[in-house]
């Protein structure tokens, strides 16, 4: 008879594979079409996204596989094994600000759609401020609680988000297709670049994976994971550019959400079906800023473990808060947003050439 | 006074006078077992001989705890009429043993050597036996209180399946139990709660069956249980529970014995406590309160639309109200113009907005249901009619609500009325409140901000040690046959694997055995 492995906190790999998608899906597909559209002609970008896809699920699956060779060993224990104790305080240090950014971005963003989609009058201090309360009392619970939301609310997720395609495809005008490869290298590259950060959804793994009941079976389900917003997004971008054409979709903001706004429910039970759409993704977003900041917290508890939970949460709330206010506008907000993709991305993958070639020249053997 | 004995040293000299011991002398027994109680007139005690001896002895018993009758026939009579016998023993430890062996003819007797067995046993309904120079006393079981007969479960009625509720006696419950699942594996383990209405709690199992981490943690809670009485099985429940701050029932209560013979057949244990007809159900999960044995009596068509038919009434009674404060109030633009103008004109002249009407709606819905509850069932009938024509024909007519306000509201009541547990209709209404307070602030997204706030209650709940999302989340696939959907009977072949039970299968799919 097997104890109840499910009750305690550890992660079953099927959990990792949604976690991925659920933190990748977020605020980035909203606004993807559009500088796909603008840096590509027709329905290249499509092609953006693949190449981008695939390059995002080797870096899932090599940053798992370089985690699960170190089995229930946390992010700053095997850094220090391999690149000594300072070195992984800092690299650890790191990461939390990184995610400590993308909770704070994320608290900013929400705000920002629903004041265009839901309300007008409610000031975004409120709208950012209620979030945020949610996303405290989310992470506040335990660990795999939040992994457990992502189980609970990824179905909605993605059903919604079909629904979006099916809806429109009366509004396909194929000729907006066309024509094929017509964009250049350097277009295609701008693609990818732009694509690559709306996948950055892997740094979790570097934490989380410590979580996982089976880690070698973990790297595989990863990859599956980042197949879900693969596809998905691409299928979007089509969405887009068969309803609105190449143009209109660069010139508008969030092109997803827009398309939502085509759909008609049969029956005309609901009107403004975008706005339905935005509610649901608001779930999208929630699991993408409860993983950010949960990972936040886990950071810093690796680094000071002696400090309660609940008392790193309390200190970072006002912080992270206060962050998200900063920006005036939406220009200041899409900066802060580029320079976090940057290094959100980059920062990944540098922990992981930078591990990956230490452990190598010195020899670190993972997992005797 | 007696019970805290064992408890505490400073009760002890407050009652020193009378001894712990039984003494061997049958009339100072007799006198402390008197003090003790205070001599209430409804103590009986009877003194004779053993006929053909000059042995002195006496029965004890309360009248109406134990039956007379009984007593009567199966001990006076033996120990005064034993004709046949020619001669007794002279020694009196010998005419002890055989008055148990021979004699006395009560199927189920002990023997007492303190003045808490005795007094114990008299409380409980159990006849003392004395016999003059002995200090030990027999304890015969002649329990014979009136009791309610088994009847049909007021709270729990079905249109198919059987028609037995428990009732107040623990031993027509087990027997209930026991009739239904005739295994010898089935367990019946005895705790006493209660300082001082020493009241017997069963749980009761499928060894073999059930987790034995479950059974430990539940047992390990039952025997924290440290209070003067417990009146019925909720004072169980709410001590036994993993987090009392969560509106959601963790134990399921039930009146069935069918319902907890499932239940133990996947692997859970219920909680029988004497005197409350209410059997506590543990481990529970969401998806279980959502459930009715019905589903499984019905055909499997049936089952499952009625079970997805309770997943809606179960959003309903939630989201409602909040969403038609959420439509009205904050997006009017997502009603269908039509509809939107008929609403318009409905709400033209109702002084109040759309969150104040709710709140008055749904507040008067929660005092006429409370009413209802409480009164007698010819009067609860007429607090229906004044309730439902008076107070909403009036309202409407008075322009202090609109008429589909009035809608609105009698549907989200019929909703939270669908669903099979009354304790889980009472919770959700609290989140029917609270959403509706957050709607009224935020539209839509503070309703989705509330139902966000839910899960994330509901992941980290637990019952016994169980996740209360499960298996939901976490996710068990092959038990979902049995959750929303209700497969066939044939298909129904293992038992939750979320329970991770010992005995995995339930059933055999019939000539396919040979896989």
């Amino acid at each position: 008879m097997n104890r109840f492995e499910y009750a305690d906190n550890k992660f079953s790999e099927i959990e990792m594979m949604i976690a991925i998608p659920s933190f990748i899906i977020g605020v980035g597909i909203l606004s993807l079409p559009q500088a796909l559209a603008s840096a590509t002609t027709a329905m290249d970008g499509v092609f953006s996204i693949l190449i981008a896809g695939g390059i995002v699920t080797f870096i899932t699956w090599a940053i798992a596989k370089f985690a699960a060779s170190f089995p229930d060993t946390t992010f700053i224990s095997y850094a220090s094994l391999i690149v000594s104790k300072p070195v992984a305080i800092l690299l650890t240090f790191l990461f939390a600000i990184v995610f400590f950014s993308i909770t704070a971005y994320q608290v900013r963003k929400i705000a920002d759609i629903s004041k265009q989609y839901l309300f007008d009058q409610t000031p975004v201090e409120v709208i950012s401020l209620t979030f945020f309360l949610v996303i405290i009392y989310a992470v506040s619970g335990s660990r795999v609680g939040i992994i457990r939301l992502n189980m609970m609310f990824f179905p909605f997720i993605l059903f919604i988000a079909i629904i979006v395609v099916i809806f429109n495809l009366n509004w396909f005008k194929f000729s907006n297709f066309l024509p094929v490869f017509q964009s250049n290298i350097n277009d295609y590259l701008t693609g990818v670049n732009k694509s690559l950060f709306s996948f950055g959804g892997f740094g979790i793994l570097w934490f989380y994976m410590a979580y996982v009941n089976k880690p070698n079976k973990a790297p595989k389900m990863a990859a599956l994971g980042t197949g879900f917003p693969i596809a998905l997004y691409a299928l979007i971008f089509l969405a887009c550019i068969g309803v609105y054409g190449e143009s209109v979709t660069a010139s508008m903001l969030y092109p997803t959400v827009e398309l939502a706004k085509m759909v008609e429910i049969p029956g005309g039970i609901l009107e403004r079906f975008e706005s339905i759409f935005f509610v649901i993704w608001i779930m999208a977003i929630f699991n993408t800023t409860a993983m950010a900041f949960d990972i936040t917290v886990l950071a810093i508890n690796l680094v000071f473990h002696h400090i309660p939970k609940i008392k790193i949460i309390f200190l970072l709330s006002p912080l992270i808060y206060a962050i998200a206010m900063y920006p005036q506008n939406l220009i200041e907000v899409s900066a802060f947003e580029t320079f976090l993709n940057y290094a959100v991305f980059y920062y990944s993958i540098f922990v992981l050439v930078l591990l990956f070639v230490v452990a190598k020249i010195r020899g670190v053997k993972p997992s005797e | 006074m007696r019970s805290f004995k064992r408890n505490g040293k400073q009760q002890k000299h407050n009652d020193e006078d009378i001894p712990v011991q039984l003494e061997k002398n049958i009339d100072k027994n007799l006198d402390n077992l008197k003090k003790l109680l205070d001599e209430p007139n409804d103590l009986v005690i009877r003194e004779f001989v053993v006929r053909g001896t000059e042995h002195k002895c006496a029965i004890a018993y309360i009248e109406g705890l134990a039956d007379s009758t009984y007593v009567r026939n199966h001990i006076m009579e033996n120990v005064q009429l034993v004709t046949e016998r020619e001669h007794l023993p002279k020694d009196t430890m010998n005419l002890f043993m055989e008055l148990k062996q021979e004699i006395i003819s009560v199927t189920s007797m002990k023997t007492g050597q303190t003045l808490d067995d005795v007094s114990n046993g008299i409380l409980s309904g159990s006849t003392v036996f004395y016999l003059d120079g002995i200090n030990e006393v027999f304890l015969m079981e002649t329990q014979g209180w009136d009791k309610r007969s088994i009847q049909e479960p007021v709270t729990e009625s079905l249109i198919r399946g059987p028609r037995e509720g428990f009732v107040e006696n623990l031993r027509t419950n087990m027997v209930l139990v026991r009739r239904y699942i005739q295994d010898p594996n089935l367990r019946f383990k005895t705790h006493q709660v209660g300082k001082r209405s020493k009241k017997s709690l069963v749980i009761t199992y499928i060894d073999g069956i059930i987790h034995p981490d479950i059974l430990k943690e539940i047992n390990r809670r039952l025997k924290t249980i440290d209070m003067d009485d417990a009146p019925e099985s909720g004072f169980i429940e709410q001590w036994i529970e993993d987090s009392f701050l969560s509106p959601f029932p963790q134990l399921m209560n039930t009146e069935r014995p069918d319902k907890v013979a499932a239940a133990l057949l996947q692997g859970k244990a219920a909680i029988i406590l004497d005197g409350t007809p209410f059997v506590l159900i543990a481990p529970t999960t969401l998806g279980n309160a959502l459930q009715s044995p019905e589903d499984y009596y019905e055909r499997w068509t049936v089952g499952t639309l009625l079970r997805m038919l309770r997943y809606i009434a179960a959003f309903m009674a939630i989201f409602l109200p909040s969403l038609y404060i959420a439509l009205v109030s904050y997006h009017p633009g997502m009603i269908p113009s039509d509809l939107a103008f008929s609403i318009a004109a409905s709400r033209e002249g109702v002084p109040f907005p759309p969150f104040v009407e709710a709140f008055l709606m749904a507040g008067t819905m929660e005092l006429l249901r409370e009413a209802g509850a409480r009164l007698p069932k010819i009067i609860g009938q007429t607090i229906g009619i004044v309730g439902g024509l008076v107070i909403g024909e009036a309202a409407v007519q008075a322009g202090i609500v609109s008429p589909i306000m009035v809608i609105v509201v009698a549907l989200n009541a019929i909703a939270s009325f669908a669903l099979p547990a009354y304790s889980i209709a009472i919770a959700f209404r609290i989140f029917l409140f609270g959403m509706m307070i957050l709607s009224g602030f935020l539209g839509l997204y503070g309703i989705i901000l509330g139902y966000i706030m839910i899960n994330i209650h509901i992941v980290n709940l637990k019952s016994i040690g169980v996740p209360f999302s499960v298996p939901f989340a976490p996710t068990f696939y092959r038990d979902w046959n049995d959750l929303v959907l209700r497969t066939p009977i044939p298909l129904l072949t293992n038992r939750p694997k979320y329970m991770q039970t010992g005995d995995i299968q339930s059933a055999d799919k019939g000539d396919q055995k040979n896989e």
